[in-house]
């Protein structure tokens, strides 16, 4: 307990010193709970999420670092690794993969570039894995812009 | 089969004159007298055939687990010169086989051989690094910058606080992963050294660090194809190592016999599918079964069982015979009711039954059996006294083992002989095999094919072929009831043996005139022999005409043992530890 509160505030610390180093990714600790974090992360360029910005939603366990975080999509999002109704995220980093050296950071990183490197074999969106799984990327892209467009753009007017 | 016993554990062998030998039973180290029976027109011998092969299991006690390890570390250790924690997870990564290590060393050589098990040996020396020139190491983990002493670098030269590697084995062991922790850093699989893990967590914990320990030990035994856990309920503590391949059945030192492929009490001649599907129908149908004996009475006539349906108390076979449920006479006038309603037995019901009647021929037998084992197992104390009585008596011959000798092989026969029964309801049953006669089936079609593929062409050939199909499949269910008719054969001419041999063994020998218990002997001793021999054709037989015409892996069988399961010898470490 003592530990994880530790590092989260060394890692609440790096966040506000290095606020400007990363633009794509703003992380945000929950005033009164440090275990609870969002983050809000900009759609990677060249891919149908670009201009959407996406909520993240971190809960983080109390043996972190040695566990890692649960992160799911606030924000809908159309993506095969992406739960369409939960938000939950298939990354191999969040489950039996993960190393206490990553950090609330990294892993942001790391689902930045799920956003554009989906793994159509381990769906959690059937639908979305199906359509890239049988060769119908435009498809694909076509339903995550819409996707996109809906929920992660601001409202125009 | 006579010939072969050189390879059989048989210690005295039979001469006679026309030089046919029969190999006898005796677990005993003394030697036969012959002299005393030189009246009989054949002579015993005493010849020591030692067995060439070492004992093929040994116990692993408690103690002796840590030597039985060990010995197989240092064997890795010392053939690929690597420290103790890479031989240990080679050796879990690969289940124990050091044969399977070593196979792999040569066919991919040593980086593929250790990057699989996740073992990195850096060439770093463990003399001072750059780390201890300056005061203070960074932590990735919990972001503390340490004093250099606070830290442990493992050998994949990751380097983090001992703090944060203690919270991680901590956590790690909790979740039962001992025998596999890797290194924290992302995407390194490298597995830590157990003595930094051992010495970093005793630090806090050092409970945990026992129980990492005891998870480290039993790896040897939960991995390891060769070792099982003996299934003694209690459990005696003990573990089984087997030195061959093929399966067999052990006795531990608890004295519990059971196979090693499946765990389950010694069952040859079943298969372990066999077994493990009887054991199920077993528990099944024993509901069944009590209903048989509370419903249903023998018909006076057939001897089926005829179940009651309905209050009236005449009841009617399928013979067609009608009995009074009370006692059996044809009529029962004086209930009064005198009619009885044919009703149509659907064939469903017919087929169950005959499926039941099936079960229950070979259950009964298979039960009679086991019954008689546990009740001749009594023997075993009154056999006792009787020979502490002859000891005192004045016989010129103090050797009595071949009396202990016959009454083993009467429990081991007897074991053989009620397993036969299952082995028999699934090997002319319609159960099992069912792939493989249809293979059998198509591989004798492409025969015909290719020697008349040709005329096969041909429409008129057709009823020919239909004919011919027919033909091919009586051909198949003759060739099995011959085959089912052999077994029997043999599986009667073993049975009648081994009632003789229980005969012979009840009788009162203790008061047996010398000549009468000379002949006593002599009949106990060739009976002995035979029921011997008997056994160990009844297992060729269904190890190469039964179960040999099947390419089936489920169903192999333990080998005839002479001597019976073999009890597994304690395990003495070659290492003097
Ligand atoms: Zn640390
Ligand atoms: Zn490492
Ligand atoms: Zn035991
Ligand atoms: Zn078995
Ligand atoms: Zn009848
Ligand atoms: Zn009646
Ligand atoms: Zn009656």
């Amino acid at each position: 307990m003592q530990a994880s509160r530790a590092r989260l505030f060394k890692e609440y610390k790096e966040v506000q010193r290095e606020k400007t180093a990363d633009p794509d990714i703003q992380l945000v600790c929950d005033d009164s709970n440090i275990f609870k974090w969002t983050a809000l992360i900009k759609g990677p360029s060249e891919t149908p999420f670009e201009g959407g910005v996406f909520q993240l939603a971190f809960a983080v366990p109390e043996q972190y670092p040695l566990q890692p975080p649960q992160v799911r999509f606030l924000t809908k999002i159309f993506h095969p690794n992406v739960h369409f109704k939960t938000g939950e995220i298939c990354l191999d980093i969040l489950k039996n993969a993960w190393s206490p050296a990553w950090t609330l950071q990294s892993v942001c990183r790391a689902i930045i570039a799920l956003m554009a490197h989906p793994e159509p074999d381990s769906p959690l969106n059937c639908d979305s894995g199906n359509l890239l799984r049988s060769g119908d990327t435009r498809g694909y892209q076509s339903m995550a812009r819409m996707y996109t467009r809906l929920a992660a753009m601001p409202k125009k007017g | 089969m006579m010939g072969d016993h050189g390879n059989s554990e048989d210690e005295y062998v039979y001469v006679s004159d026309d030089d046919d030998d029969i190999s006898g039973v005796d677990d005993c180290d003394d030697d036969y007298e012959a002299d005393d029976y030189d009246d009989n027109r054949d002579e015993f011998q005493a010849v020591d055939v030692s067995i060439v092969t070492g004992p093929s299991s040994k116990v692993i006690t408690k103690e002796s687990l840590l030597a039985a390890q060990r010995e197989d570390l240092v064997r890795i250790m010392d053939l690929l010169s690597v420290k103790e924690h890479h031989a240990r997870a080679l050796l879990i990564h690969y289940s124990w086989d050091v044969e399977k290590v070593l196979a792999v060393l040569v066919e991919h050589g040593n980086d593929e051989l250790f990057a699989a098990a996740g073992v990195k040996v850096v060439e770093h020396d463990d003399g001072p690094s750059s780390l201890q020139f300056s005061s203070t190491v960074s932590c990735n983990i919990c972001y503390d910058d340490v004093s250099a002493t606070e830290v442990t670098t493992m050998d994949c030269s990751h380097c983090f606080c001992n703090d944060c590697w203690t919270n991680h084995f901590i956590v790690k062991i909790n979740e039962g992963q001992s025998r596999s922790i890797t290194c924290m850093a992302h995407k390194c699989g490298a597995i830590c050294d157990e003595a930094k893990i051992r010495c970093l967590v005793g630090a806090r914990d050092s409970d945990l660090a026992e129980k990492f320990d005891r998870f480290l030990l039993e790896s040897y035994i939960e991995d390891n194809k060769r070792v099982k856990w003996c299934p003694s309920v209690p459990h005696c503590g003990n573990a089984i190592r087997i030195e061959v391949d093929e399966l067999c059945e052990v006795e531990c030192a608890c004295g519990l016999q059971f196979c090693f492929g499946c765990s389950s009490e010694a069952h040859s001649p079943c298969s372990c599918l066999m077994w493990k599907l009887w054991s199920k129908k077993c528990q099944d149908e024993s509901m069944t079964a009590n209903w048989i004996t509370v419903h249903t009475k023998p018909c006076p006539s057939c001897h089926k069982p005829v179940e009651k349906n309905g209050g009236c108390n005449l009841v009617r076979c399928i013979c067609k015979r009608t009995f009074c449920w009370h006692c059996g006479g044809q009529t029962h006038d004086f209930y009064g009711c005198g009619r009885y309603k044919d009703k149509d037995v659907e064939m469903d019901t017919q087929s169950a039954k005959r499926d039941l009647e099936r079960y229950m021929h070979y259950y009964n037998r298979y039960k009679a059996h086991t019954d008689s084992f546990k009740l001749e197992r009594k023997m075993k104390k009154t056999m006792h006294n009787k020979i502490n009585k002859l000891y005192e008596s004045d016989t010129s011959s103090k050797d009595f083992s071949w009396i202990t000798n016959g009454l083993n092989r009467l429990f081991r026969s007897r074991r053989i002989l009620s397993y036969s029964y299952p082995f028999a309801f699934y090997m002319f049953g319609n159960q099992l095999f069912k792939e493989d006669r249809k293979k059998k089936k198509q591989r004798y079609e492409e025969e015909e094919e290719g020697e008349e593929g040709e005329k096969k062409k041909k429409r008129q050939k057709y009823e020919e072929e239909k004919k011919k199909n027919k033909q091919l499949e009586d051909d198949m269910k003759k060739e099995r009831t011959i085959k089912q008719d052999l077994f029997e054969d043999q599986q009667q001419q073993f049975e009648a043996n081994v009632e003789k041999l229980s005969m012979y063994l009840e009788e009162k020998f203790e008061s047996y005139s010398e000549d009468k218990f000379k002949d006593w002997k002599m009949r106990t001793i060739a009976l002995s022999v035979t029921t011997d021999n008997l056994g160990r054709n009844l297992y060729e037989f269904i190890e190469t005409d039964l179960l040999g015409c099947f390419k089936d892996a489920d169903h192999k069988i333990a080998p005839y043992k002479s001597k019976g399961v073999e009890k597994a010898s304690e395990h003495h470490s070659s290492l003097g530890i």
